[in-house]
């Protein structure tokens, strides 16, 4: 027994507390009192900069306090110092994932308010909603691969990222950019597809399709990831309507609404998709819904390639269109106008306007106050992350810490438009 | 009497005229223009009278300011009863005449006269200095803002004449408006500038054995809606959208035009004529336009002790400790009608505080030869009518020092001028709070730095006894105060009980000291404003 003592006092000297061994059985047991943990700002297992200060009792949570903010940049009082054009950058870097809907969503409001959306060319607009679904796609695959990884699953989150690629490898060929697109302008974009466009996107679409084969394989009977995700973070369609829920959230609760359905705009009503709804409103719907409208837009996309007509791609209005570099460099009316477009900016009537597009997440919506100058006077943006982001809180009570990492996975805060 | 007001007046929006009396004026007339009724003055313009009811016909040649040629025809709109167009510039308004501005004839007939503009101009606009700021291109965007159909080569004209000693012209920019041959025929007063050679071979040029050197030459840049006139001093130095302005007053002499500060990156790189119709009208002399230049000349940046850069805190703690050495019988204070009135104001304060009785003010010695009957005058300091009211409500007598009486050993000055002669200056002990570090700050015991006009807030007087308000446009050069801090820093080491902690207080405590200026209202900080949102303002 001495020697015992001996070498347990040894331990403790070097160890500087008591080996887990040495413990008494009173010692050993969890403490009665809750426990403060911090989740993030800066979590492996979080999706953006986010930190989440929860109280738990044992392993389950009983009180959370989200915390967004640290990516703030300032989106919507840094467009009341920028040209109606050069916000388009801005919303970039609103949903980074998804930038392409962000320019549309920004186009269009201000389309709005200069009374140039019916007179969008027809290829504009089958552009603008191929560029769009791609955009959805690549917001998709990343939150389901991102999400499976989180869990576990590597090998989706591999196959999936690849996916993203292909479609970032398009877009980039399409705007020039691989993330930050800035591809559409005020009443058109800024160039025409590639060549070979359509035989590179259906060649895309088909191999993304066999991907999704296999990831599906892997995860929706998977024991583990059904377990993760089935009956955590539930969210009644009440609960989704009263707190602003929109996009795959609130569909997975079993609310009907995709504003591409329901407040048509661009080419939508000419196109033929569902809206899938779930039923529980856990994360397994969730990710059910993301999956399902995988395969709508790859549906989307290959209409939209067979019907996409041949024309302009800007619109016909010397108020919003640059004229042609050689007109700027050998006339003087082509040269004062591109001056005016650059340096004093598109200039928009005073009024108010609200347009709002399906984004990745959800209704998109932009708010612009416009002053009669090239600047809006205020712009606001309605971002379905922040919303989103405000029902975490309900959402990972009483569960598990362990839980916070699927259900976060699933609402998919994109830092960049929560804090806009 | 008034302070100025706050923000930057836009030349077209102070022309407005009262707003329409209820009861039938005889010298009122009421006409309607593009279906709203609208009541002027008689006499007044149909232009004028679009204006106010916010009505923009574009104008080249009309400029408030001058009379009416009506010769660019930018601004025919049809009058019913008229079989033709007429300029509005021209037109008087008549009781019951009805103005469209918007219909199918007038507007072609103002794209066609910009088209008509457009001809021969130059590709110039990325090299331009008016770019940015250019009527022709604003009139062009919200009026045309069509496709070129010019097939045969352009006109072209002499690029670089030199006009006089402040002005280059480009003969190919100009659109023939005649504003600048009006100014120096109006303003300044002598025929410079002519025309000569007709249809597309005309020409600006000076008139037969004369030189634009008048000194309210630069006016001429300011009206002209194109590039054509540049100045010399501000030519290609910055892009003018790039610009802020911020309202001020010119503080180059008496007058005291008010003024735009155009600044950028801390510094100021123009000052141009903001409209008054009571002091300056739309014009200020070429003088007053450069006096920016000094902003950055011989600035004193730090404070100094015996000529070495000290901390704040051992410089005014050194200023304190001479002049309690020195006492209040040996001490003098001079104020200066070069600072504003509230440094004058804040110093003066402080010789009553410690029992001084020994305060005077001075300034730059008047320069005869400039006094024209016109803006310009002969006294050259910014606020001597300020500086002068200050002294005498303090019941000093507003004293110009002359000869010092031979008790004293120590000066306390505002500015840098000290007018006493050179053997003097050597017995005395100087503490100067100054922007400048020449003179007598050169040599002083303690140089306090203070902040320029530009750089602070503050008010002159000027020669008509008006009040008017400089605004701060950018920070001032390294440690630099408000002359007002820096007195009460000066004041709180000596024990007196000053404590002012904005310049808004001291004018406070100063309309109720001095009783000419009672009831005087500071108005809120002026924001600086972006040329470049405003519109062009050519």
């Amino acid at each position: 027994m001495a020697a015992t003592r001996d070498v347990a006092s040894l331990k403790q000297l070097v160890l500087g507390r008591k080996d887990v061994q040495d413990l008494s059985d009173t010692e050993t047991e969890l403490p009665p009192d809750l426990m403060t943990v911090n989740m993030g700002p800066s979590h492996p297992a979080m999706h953006g900069t986010v930190r989440i200060v929860l109280t738990v009792d044992g392993e389950r949570i009983v009180k959370s306090d989200v915390q967004p903010g640290y990516l703030h940049r300032c989106f919507e009082k840094e467009s009341e110092y920028a040209t109606y054009t050069q916000v388009f950058p801005y919303t970039d870097r609103l949903n980074y994932v998804s930038p392409m809907i962000n320019n549309v969503g920004w186009a269009m409001a201000v389309e709005k308010l200069m009374g140039l959306t019916a007179r969008i060319p027809r290829r504009t607009e089958y552009i603008r909603v191929i560029v769009s679904e791609m955009s959805r796609m690549t917001d998709h695959l990343t939150c389901v691969g991102a999400s499976a990884m989180e869990l576990g699953a590597f090998t989706p989150f591999l196959y999936f990222l690849k996916s993203r690629e292909w479609l970032y490898e398009l877009l980039e060929k399409v705007s020039g950019a691989r993330l930050t697109h800035s591809y559409v302008r005020v009443g058109g974009l800024a160039k025409d597809l590639p060549e070979d466009f359509d035989k590179d996107l259906t060649y895309t679409l088909d191999k993304i399709e066999g991907v999704m084969v296999e990831v599906e394989g892997m995860l929706n009977a998977n024991k583990i990831f059904r377990d993760r995700m089935a009956g955590i973070g539930a969210m009644s369609k009440a609960d989704a309507i009263a707190t602003g829920c929109v996009g795959p959230i609130a569909r997975a609760a079993g609310v009907d609404y995709d504003v591409r359905k329901d407040y048509p705009y661009s080419i939508y009503p000419e196109l033929e998709f569902d809206v899938p709804l779930g039923t529980t409103g856990d994360c397994l719907d969730r990710y059910l819904v993301r999956i399902e409208e995988l395969k709508q837009c790859i549906r989307i996309l290959r209409q939209c390639l067979k019907q996409i007509p041949d024309g302009p791609i800007m619109v016909d209005d010397p108020r919003v269109t640059l004229p042609p570099k050689r007109d700027t460099y050998n006339t003087i009316e082509s040269m004062i106008r591109h001056f005016k477009h650059i340096v004093d900016g598109i200039r928009v009537p005073p009024g108010e306007a609200y347009t709002f597009v399906e984004g990745g997440n959800g209704e998109l919506g932009f708010f612009i106050v416009a002053d009669g100058t090239g600047r809006p006077y205020k712009a606001y943006v309605r971002s379905p992350s922040f919303v989103h982001l405000s029902t975490a809180g309900q959402l990972i009570h009483n569960h598990l810490i362990a839980d916070v990492v699927p259900i976060f996975g699933m609402i998919n805060m994109i830092g960049g438009e929560c804090d806009k | 009497m008034s302070t100025t007001s706050g923000p930057a007046a836009q030349p077209g929006q102070s022309q407005t005229p009262a707003p329409p009396a209820t009861a039938p004026d005889p010298n009122k007339v009421t006409l309607t223009i593009d279906g709203q009724s609208v009541t002027v003055p008689k006499g007044t313009n149909v232009l004028e009278a679009a204006r106010t009811i916010g009505v923009d016909i574009s104008a080249f040649c009309y400029h408030p300011g001058l009379p009416v040629v009506a010769q660019c025809r930018q601004c025919l709109v049809s009058i019913e009863k008229n079989p033709k167009l007429q300029p509005s510039c021209q037109q008087s308004c008549a009781d019951g005449m009805v103005v469209h501005t918007t219909d199918k004839q007038s507007t072609l007939a103002r794209q066609q006269m910009l088209e008509f503009t457009l001809l021969n101009h130059p590709i110039d606009c990325p090299i331009c200095d008016k770019a940015g700021e250019c009527t022709l291109q604003k009139l062009y965007f919200d009026h045309d803002n069509q496709d070129s159909r010019v097939d045969v080569p352009k006109v072209h004209k002499a690029k670089v004449v030199d006009l006089g000693p402040t002005i280059v012209l480009d003969q190919e920019r100009c659109i023939l408006c005649s504003r600048c041959i009006r100014v120096c025929d109006e303003v300044a007063g002598s025929h410079q500038l002519e025309f000569a050679h007709r249809g597309d071979h005309e020409i600006l040029t000076t008139a037969p054995g004369a030189e634009l050197d008048n000194p309210y030459s630069l006016n001429t840049v300011d009206v002209c809606p194109v590039g054509a006139l540049t100045s010399k001093d501000f030519r290609f130095t910055m892009r003018a959208w790039e610009l802020e302005a911020t309202p001020s007053v010119c503080n180059g002499c008496a007058t005291g035009c008010n003024v735009e500060i155009h600044h950028k990156h801390g510094r100021a790189w123009r000052l141009v004529p903001r409209h008054n119709p009571d002091v300056n009208d739309y014009w200020m002399c070429d003088e007053g336009r450069l006096t920016y230049h000094e902003l950055r000349e011989h600035r004193l940046a730090a404070p100094t002790v015996d000529g070495l850069p000290a901390a704040w805190d051992r410089a005014v703690r050194a200023a304190a400790e001479r002049i309690t050495a020195a006492g209040a019988a040996a001490t003098a204070f001079v104020l200066s009608a070069t600072a504003s009135n509230e440094d004058n104001f804040a110093l003066a304060r402080l010789a009553a505080s410690i029992g001084c009785k020994n305060v005077f003010y001075a300034g730059k010695p008047p320069v005869p030869g400039r006094e024209d009957g016109k803006l310009r005058v002969a006294d050259v300091n910014p606020n001597t009518a300020g500086v002068k009211a200050i002294l005498e409500a303090l019941s000093h007598e507003p004293r110009e020092l002359g000869a010092l009486p031979a008790e004293i050993r120590l000066v306390v000055m505002l500015g840098d001028i000290l007018p006493v002669d050179a053997d003097r200056q050597k017995e005395l002990g100087v503490i100067a709070v100054s922007a400048h570090e020449r003179g007598p700050v050169a040599q002083a015991i303690v140089a306090l730095p203070a902040a320029a006009w530009a750089e602070t807030s503050g008010t002159a007087t000027n020669k008509q006894g008006r009040v008017q308000r400089m605004h701060a446009a950018f920070p001032a050069p390294g440690h630099a105060l408000a002359g007002w801090e820096i007195v009460v820093r000066l004041a709180q080491a000596l024990n007196a009980k000053l404590a002012w902690a904005h310049a808004r207080e001291v004018f406070k405590d100063m309309t109720a000291a001095v009783k000419p200026w009672s009831g005087l209202t500071w108005a809120r900080e002026a924001r600086p404003l972006a040329l470049r949102f405003a519109g062009s303002r050519g």
